[in-house]
């Protein structure tokens, strides 16, 4: 079967929109759940035909718009692999990590071509169904989650591939948001327990949701 | 004796990436929080 490369059809960028679309929900909603902010910032939003809890804090959106459009060129070209919200202790020490794995297939066949073509409404919608299911699942998470000591923060991982990286060169330029290579300090974590939250299968990206919990919190 | 690397495979390995920069820190966005809601007390008070 003749195939096409994600290149020919621009199928990185629809994935890349979509998903940094899903991951600034994501983001605020686990901020909001998780209580790394004050819950006065944030307020009820529909997405994905679900309420959120947004934030309005104009730094903090600012923030994590600036972090995801850095991330946005890497997966456009596939080069994400794992985007991973981590949240951390006073000492900047992960106490949980939201790891969201991202898989894109290399080759498309014709015959899936003719059907986004012909039917690309229906496909959106449908892998537009599967992310609420995880927007459903963080809201929720914290039932299945210890308790964060005061006084946490966040920051956002990308494991990518470090010939990847000048894909991101430009707009973090542009944007004045520079990225560093993480130290052991910020991405270990020790004894994690894993609680899988969400997996989705759809033509145009796979995607694993599970957080990483530390044993001992405090 | 040398060990030769290969250039390739050595920019190809795999990284993990964050921001330079950390996100507003809690205690500035309480700050910011209770001036919103003095702000909002005044409007209401006019």
């Amino acid at each position: 079967m003749t195939t096409l490369t994600r290149q020919d059809l621009n199928f990185g960028q629809v994935v890349a929109d979509i998903l940094c679309e899903f991951l600034e929900v994501a983001i605020h909603l686990i901020l909001y759940v998780r209580e790394v902010y004050p819950s006065g910032i944030f307020q009820k939003r529909k997405k994905y035909n679900v309420p959120v809890q947004m934030s309005c804090h104009p730094e903090l959106n600012q923030y994590i718009q600036d972090t995801l459009h850095c991330v946005k060129p890497l997966i456009e070209k596939n080069d994400a692999e794992k985007v991973v919200v981590v949240i951390m202790d006073k000492e900047h020490h992960p106490v949980e990590r939201f790891v969201f794995e991202i898989s894109q297939p290399t080759l498309l066949s014709i015959r899936f071509l003719l059907l986004f073509k012909n039917h690309s409404d229906t496909l959106l919608s449908h892998v537009e169904q599967l992310l609420r299911a995880f927007i459903l699942k963080i809201s929720v998470c914290d039932a299945v989650l210890n308790n964060n000591p005061p006084g946490c923060s966040f920051t956002v991982l990308v494991h990518t591939r470090d010939a990847a990286t000048r894909n991101m060169e430009k707009v973090q330029v542009i944007k004045d948001f520079p990225w560093i290579v993480a130290d052991e300090q910020e991405v270990h974590m020790q004894e994690p327990r894993l609680i899988p939250l969400k997996t989705m299968t759809s033509d145009i990206v796979k995607m694993q949701l599970y957080v990483e919990e530390r044993a001992q919190k405090t | 004796e040398q060990v030769q690397l290969d250039p390739s495979a050595a920019s190809d390995k795999k990284i993990i990436l964050l921001p330079c920069k950390n996100p507003p820190s809690q205690e500035r966005v309480h700050l910011w929080l209770e001036a919103r809601k003095q702000y909002e007390s005044l409007q209401k008070g006019r």
